[in-house]
């Protein structure tokens, strides 16, 4: 993450600078392990940096568990940013304190997921729609009531609902009352975190229609989460595609859903399903969960699961199912490594009774056993199991990856001590970024490696 | 209990919308003038009780006033003590102002901007919120400094004096329609037959049961009344047409058991406010101070005599061998309905004024109780982390000493050494005080759950989204949903307490003589149960089982009327919920 060989922003050479209202460096947000000893933290988002501009929606999709939503909560500071920097109009938003804050807090609002959650069911609409008006000391009561009313009338709702409360409303209305909220302030930055997807599907083509006026109407900026990629298509300008705390492309969304430069994004799409039933792409399968924020991999984020993956030169034609093998037995390495073993643990061991830890020669059955190994991978892959199975995982983790690991997995190919990261390659003229080595010239391009090993 | 508990939710929550319903009001007078002149003549009927009421409230206050404004002298002469009297002024003067400062921390807010305005600074809302409190306590420091300090003292004490005087005055002489004055019950047989001194010449059973007839219909009149005037107030003056309360009510008036609960709850409560009323002779002759009271009476020669109840209580008591049972006179004259105690009190008597002083001690302890619960649970959950931690702790700690033994160790240290706080009901008090500290833990982790999980909810992530302060959204959007909480095992510890109470004073600690309590008349009539005095111990027994039982019936019944998930019918709130 320390190097961008590409301009983060997309307009520093040449091209007319667009408007940038947010522009968010190196952005980190880790939550602590809530014990008192020192934990390591969970790495939500891990150093992203991009730009929001002016009255454009930016999408942000992902699994879920990838961090989009603690991003979202980061830029309206719901949550403390552990570090990096995000500027919004020039102002670095996370140092900001008491007054400043608060005033700040006009101009960034959240719609939130769950309209069920996000509205107090003790209070009638008014209040709820009144309050942040009330908190702002804006001008009198009486023309707080008049714009709730207006408010209510501009979401589609009508004046009369403002002594209701919101048990008598359905989803798609409680979201209109949420959204009413969010616009009292006349705030210009609304991050809406997943808007429709708690919402029925013929409810939800009307709320990102009342979204899209709403934009218009205030000249509002959006950064749109969710995880549904078609209606992200629908109304995103330009999206960022992220993967465990990283960015990993950002785009212009037409030109990211057609033409995809990064295997998460290939992956990511292929799970769109299609309505030609002969449709030729095949799907991309991504194999396993994702690993732990807390514990994430050395090197690319995207590594342990990754279609594309760099081999190494001698073992590039090694069988894919093979190549599974390994990447499941590093990752299982890499969670005995974590595990603390328990004393009464390391007595049962000692005198041959079972742990909860499988023996490692069990899982490499499991992994290798009915497929065909060449002679010297085996011989490898006995050594590496041996290691682990006296505990030595540091060791075997450093043969495993001496053997078969690349620069995907952070060993330098230039043979430096340490791990790199991919870099943010610029990948089209519109300034398209995306994070991934199969970017370097050194190796091939990301389509054509799917294609082969598919 | 269900109409307070919506007025006051009511308050909580629209607080500026008042000018609005005066507007309301002031549109469509009659419906609120016609129930605000009923409330007027039901006040007026009992004029003389309600000053006297107000006397009462005048005097806790002024207790605890008293009582907290010694804190601070008390700390500093423990601090003079050892290190020097310069010390013990500074910690005098330091305890006040933190004093002050605790209470001027929730009512800061309502002060308008204007006040801090005065001084000229150009200050930040935070700063503006901490000049605030600042100058709220420069003024209660300064005002108290002015009472304890200077001459003003005196005059500010004489003129508390006589304001409490004047309401002592307006309570002994203005009428009330259950007064003893106008129907007396307390009067001797004529020679000749009939009676002398009772409210028309009437038996004393006859005017004691109309008395005590006009008591209760007097309350239910009072009860039904507030009713009528939350009706008046949904059907007229409020913009809702429906709101989760009405759900609530709906739910609670189908309840029977509940509305069991609440009917002897009623009763309780009706017999403690009016324990002067309902009780057949003065307390104060017939308890506390029976050798400085005559009485007359028809002595068995047929000559109208004079004794003091001393005298009379020690030939009225129950106790096998001599019973004056339920529904009889004694020798002289007294009409006892529940008969009398084992020392010749009366038991009805005995009985009101013991309602009394369980009621002051439940409603103290749970009260204090669940405040100090809400406060640190919303504390921890909206802070959690090291708040949270320490709350645990607090409480973890309280928890592991046994609560009897607890309980009972702390009322011996208190009233061995004759501290002020053990004064009050003889002991009553200080009970109270303890039953909070041991009893807050057990609310608050019962409450920690919900508190937890409505701290969770996005709609406090909403409001901290566009900055309201931290202390608003624990009142706002966290505190309506604990109260349904706090409302329940309050409600069902309150019976705890009342039986708490009682076990202590059976076992001689709680509540010291004079002062009735329901657990000593079992205590005395415990040996008797068996003989002709049964009545001595069986009536406040069943007295205590029943009104913990209503408690509990309530504590159910408010539950289930609050929970929206416990309506089998839906179909209702949903048709209303349709149109929207």
């Amino acid at each position: 993450m320390s190097r961008h060989t590409a301009p983060t922003t997309p307009g520093d050479e040449g091209r007319p600078a667009p408007d940038t209202m947010v522009k968010v460096r190196d952005l980190k947000t880790y939550y602590e392990g809530g014990g008192l000893l020192d934990d390591r933290p969970v790495k939500a988002v891990d150093g992203v940096s991009f730009d929001i501009r002016r009255g454009e929606t930016l999408g942000l999709v992902g699994e879920s568990g990838c961090g989009k939503t603690t991003l979202g909560r980061t830029l309206i500071r719901l949550e403390e940013a552990t570090d990096g920097e995000v500027l919004f109009d020039g102002t670095d938003i996370t140092s900001l304190r008491g007054d400043q804050l608060y005033e700040w807090r006009r101009n960034a609002q959240m719609v939130f997921q769950d309209p069920d959650s996000s509205l107090n069911d003790r209070m009638t609409i008014g209040e709820i729609v009144r309050e942040p008006l009330d908190v702002h000391d804006w001008k009198t009561p009486a023309d707080r009531r008049e714009r709730v009313k207006s408010l209510l009338d501009e979401v589609g709702l009508s004046p009369e609902h403002y002594y209701r409360y919101p048990h008598q409303f359905s989803g798609g209305q409680r979201q209109r009352i949420g959204i009413a909220r969010t616009l009292a302030l006349n705030p210009e930055f609304i991050v809406l975190d997943e808007p429709v997807s708690a919402l029925d599907v013929s409810v939800q083509a009307e709320i990102i229609n009342l979204l899209e006026d709403l934009q218009e109407e205030f000249d509002l900026t959006y950064l749109f989460i969710a995880h549904d990629l078609s209606v992200v298509r629908h109304i995103c300008d330009r999206v960022a595609v992220m993967y465990l705390g990283n960015i990993m492309e950002i785009g212009p969304t037409e030109e990211l859903f057609t033409d995809p430069a990064n295997p998460y994004t290939h992956a990511l799409l292929s799970a769109i399903p299609k309505p030609d039933p002969t449709a030729s792409r095949d799907r991309i399968t991504l194999h396993g969960t994702p690993p732990n924020p807390r514990y994430p991999p050395t090197g690319c984020p995207f590594s342990t699961r990754c279609p594309v993956r760099i081999r190494p030169d001698e073992h590039e034609n090694l069988d894919d199912e093979v190549w599974e093998g390994i990447n499941g037995l590093r990752e299982i390495i890499r969670e005995r490594m974590r595990a603390d073993r328990s004393i009464r643990e390391r007595v049962r061991e000692r005198f041959g009774l079972e742990t909860r830890f499988a023996t490692i020669d069990e899982t490499y059955d499991e992994l290798f056993g009915d497929l065909a190994v060449p002679d010297e991978v085996d011989r490898v892959l006995s050594e590496i199991t041996d290691a682990a199975g006296d505990h030595e995982e540091r060791e075997a983790l450093d043969r495993l990856n001496a053997e078969f690991g690349s620069v995907c997995d952070g060993v330098d190919p230039d043979g430096g001590d340490e791990p790199v990261e991919p870099e943010y390659y610029e990948v089209s003229d519109s300034g398209r970024l995306s994070y991934c080595h199969r970017h370097d010239e050194r190796y091939r391009e990301t389509a054509t490696v799917i294609d082969d090993r598919s | 209990m269900s109409t307070t508990q919506s007025d006051s939710t009511d308050g909580l929550e629209e607080p500026d919308d008042d000018k609005l319903f005066r507007d309301r009001v002031r549109e469509n007078p009659r419906p609120a003038m016609a129930w605000l002149a009923g409330l007027a003549f039901l006040l007026l009927l009992e004029i003389g009780r309600v000053f006297a009421g107000v006397g009462q409230a005048f005097g806790i206050v002024g207790f605890t006033v008293e009582l907290l404004a010694s804190v601070p002298t008390s700390v500093g002469d423990n601090v003079a003590g050892t290190l020097g009297s310069a010390a013990g002024f500074v910690a005098t003067a330091v305890t006040a102002v933190l004093m002050a400062f605790a209470v001027t921390v929730p009512v800061a807010g309502s002060v308008p901007d204007g006040a801090v305005d005065v001084l000229g600074l150009d200050l930040s809302r935070r700063g503006r919120r901490w000049a605030k409190r600042a100058e709220l306590t420069f003024v209660l420091v300064a005002a108290a400094g002015l009472v304890a300090y200077t001459p003003v003292g005196g005059a500010f004490s004489a003129l508390i004096g006589a304001i409490t005087g004047g309401v002592d005055a307006l309570a002994a002489s203005l009428p009330s329609i259950t007064s003893r004055d106008l129907i007396p019950n307390t009067g001797h047989r004529l020679p000749e037959g009939g009676w002398e001194g009772t409210f028309l010449g009437l038996s004393p059973a006859t005017a004691w049961a109309i008395r005590t007839g006009l008591v209760f219909a007097y309350a239910t009149t009072a009860l039904v009344w507030l009713w009528r005037g939350f009706d008046v107030y949904r059907t007229h003056y409020r913009l809702a047409d429906w709101t989760p309360r009405d759900d609530t009510v709906r739910r609670f008036r189908n309840n029977y058991w509940g509305l069991f609960g609440f009917a002897i709850v009623f009763l309780f409560v009706v017999m403690a406010l009016w324990a002067p009323a309902v009780s057949p002779v003065e307390a104060q002759h017939n308890i506390y101070e029976p050798n400085s009271h005559e009485f007359q009476y028809l002595s068995e020669d047929g000559e109208v005599t004079s004794t003091t109840h001393v005298f009379a209580n020690l030939q009225s008591r129950s106790d096998g061998q001599n019973t004056i049972g339920p529904m009889s006179y004694d020798d002289y004259d007294r009409w006892a309905p529940l008969g009398t105690t084992n020392r010749g009190q009366d038991m009805m008597t005995h009985l009101s004024y013991g309602a009394r002083t369980s009621l002051v001690i439940g409603l103290t302890a749970i009260g204090l109780g669940a405040l100090i619960a809400v406060v640190l649970s919303l504390l921890s959950s909206y802070y959690k982390g090291v708040t949270d931690i320490v709350t645990v702790m607090a409480s973890d700690t309280i928890q592991a000493v046994p609560a009897l033994l607890l309980i009972m160790l702390v009322s011996v240290v208190f009233q061995e050494a004759n501290h002020p706080i053990a004064q009050p009901l003889d002991g009553g008090l200080l009970l109270a005080l303890i039953f909070a500290f041991a009893y807050w833990p057990g609310m608050w982790r019962s409450i920690r759950g919900p508190s937890l999980q409505v701290s969770e909810q996005e709609w406090v992530d909403a409001a901290k989204s566009y900055g309201q302060t931290p202390l608003q959204t624990m009142r706002k959007h966290m505190a309506p949903y604990i109260a349904g909480y706090i409302l329940i095992y309050g409600s069902l510890l309150i019976g705890a307490v009342i039986i708490s109470t009682a076990a202590l004073t059976f076992l001689g600690l709680g509540i010291n003589p004079p002062t009735p309590e329901w657990g000593r008349l079992i205590d005395g009539g415990q040996s008797y149960v068996a003989t002709d005095s049964w009545h001595v111990a069986t009536i406040p027994g069943i007295a205590i089982v029943l009104v913990v039982i209503a408690f509990n019936a309530l504590g159910d019944a408010i539950r289930d009327a609050i929970d929206p998930e416990a309506d089998v019918d839906e179909s209702e709130a949903a048709a209303t919920g349709g149109g929207a």
